[in-house]
């Protein structure tokens, strides 16, 4: 698995823009924008990724297109944490993992 | 020829030339001078430090007196007054305990290195140095601060909200007090609960520093700290030994992952002076943590001996640094006391803050 060097995982900024998502400003001057829906179907909790398999189980295509963050909140020092408008709430997303699904098109 | 105006700005100039070593800017552009007062020739101030366990003390009031009397013309006396005010990490105001500034996890890759003693001889001395200090044992395991600091009494609820017992002038709340004699056999979600309600549910007051002496290894309750409060920094106690076999690498990397500044590690059991001979033996070799440290990027805070005297104190409840100040050991943990100090507070002036703008 791709490593990145701390400064691609260490937030400089992060804005939630009311209906469109997440944008997340990197030390290392990149900038990813997650839509809420990509958020919602890349969440990495137990109850959409099988623990014992790794397989996904709920994906982008599962969440409906309406799906919207409804609150967003840092965990410690090292991740952020959603409540999404179907009321799913379960899922850390570490600051590695999101720049990791960055969707920008020289990232992905 | 006409005698020179002592003026704030002269001063100021004057005192741009001092650095704090540890943070590498002058003390001016940090905001380091406070209550200017120039009568005369006479100027005095106060140089206010980022923590009252300041190593370098001594040298900047030095430094600070020779600037202004060589570089202001005019000026015959000097007064510098050293104080000092712990500053608070830019972090999210939501997750933190309120009137708390720091908080520092004490870590370790296994039980049985100190690690209890260690935390309880670093908040005694943050605590002698003039900071205001809390100490939580978070050890669900075995938790031993209540005995080392011989605390009378548990603590009270009032309101709903836990009071916390005072020993030595720190703080105290720990897992034992949630059982008396009983063992805490618990699944992950109630150490989870207690941990939370020993962070958040707690009367703590006004902190410089809230020490957390967390069970060893990694596990539910490392993670629910990480979680719940934005740690300021970690310190990893190992062995000279555990080090050598990579032990307490997994925790290192544990705070790593969820980005908890690593503020150094603490080499304990490094060396022993035999008392009738005054022979120095290393039982577990020596410098296994400073040459990791090293390996690591990651400051070395010192070497703590294996002392007869270290054990005796921490089991009669008063630690060494209080009962034999003037001892060795407790030099030893006064020096990584100080180190530690001067980690808070550079990350206090280079963490980030992790807020999230709404718009």
């Amino acid at each position: 698995m791709l490593t990145f060097p701390e400064q691609a995982t260490t937030p400089s900024e992060i804005r939630k823009k009311s209906g469109e998502g997440i944008v997340i400003r990197w030390l290392d001057g990149h900038a990813s924008t997650f839509g809420a829906r990509f958020l919602r179907g890349s969440c990495p909790c137990a109850q959409c990724v099988s623990e014992t398999t790794g397989q996904r189980m709920v994906s982008e295509e599962h969440i409906a297109p309406s799906v919207s963050i409804e609150s967003a909140r840092t965990v410690g020092n090292y991740a952020l944490q959603f409540t999404f408008s179907d009321g799913h709430t379960t899922g850390i997303y570490s600051f590695e993992y999101l720049r990791r699904i960055c969707p920008c098109e020289e990232c992905a | 020829m006409a005698e020179a105006t002592v003026t704030e700005s002269r001063v100021l100039d004057a005192l741009r030339s001092v650095m704090d070593p540890d943070l590498k800017r002058d003390i001016v552009s940090l905001n380091f001078i406070r209550n200017m007062k120039i009568e005369g020739s006479v100027v005095s101030f106060d140089v206010n430090l980022t923590t009252p366990a300041c190593p370098v003390k001594e040298r900047l009031r030095e430094q600070s007196r020779q600037a202004v009397l060589s570089g202001v013309p005019g000026v015959n006396d000097v007064r510098v007054n050293m104080t000092a005010e712990v500053r608070r990490p830019p972090a999210p105001e939501a997750s933190r305990i309120k009137g708390v500034k720091n908080i520092i996890a004490v870590g370790s890759g296994k039980g049985g290195v100190g690690k209890s003693t260690v935390a309880a001889n670093i908040a005694v001395s943050l605590a002698r140095s003039g900071a205001r200090v809390g100490l939580l044992d978070a050890d669900i395991y075995g938790p031993s601060i209540p005995i080392m600091m011989r605390s009378s009494g548990e603590p009270e609820m009032r309101e709903g909200v836990i009071q916390p017992v005072e020993a030595h002038g720190v703080k105290l709340m720990s897992m034992g007090y949630m059982s008396g004699e009983m063992p805490l056999i618990w699944r992950g979600p109630m150490a989870h609960k207690a941990l939370q309600q020993s962070l958040l549910g707690v009367s703590w007051g006004e902190l410089d520093y809230l020490v957390v002496d967390l069970p060893p290894g990694t596990g539910d309750v490392h993670l629910t700290l990480v979680q719940t409060v934005p740690v300021t920094g970690a310190v990893i106690v190992s062995t000279p030994q555990d080090v050598g076999l990579q032990i307490s690498m997994k925790t290192l990397r544990m705070f790593q992952q969820t980005k908890v500044p690593l503020l150094g590690i603490v080499e304990n059991m490094s060396f022993y002076i035999c008392p009738h001979c005054g022979g120095r033996d290393e039982i577990f070799g020596h410098g296994g943590a400073a040459h990791a440290a090293e390996a690591l990027g990651v400051p070395f805070l010192g070497e703590i001996p294996l002392d007869p005297a270290i054990r005796k104190r921490s089991d009669s409840g008063v630690p060494v640094v209080l009962a034999e100040p003037d001892s060795g050991s407790a030099r030893a943990f006064s020096e990584v006391t100080g180190k530690l100090a001067q980690q808070i507070s550079i990350q206090a002036f280079r963490n980030i803050p992790l807020t999230i703008i709404e718009e």
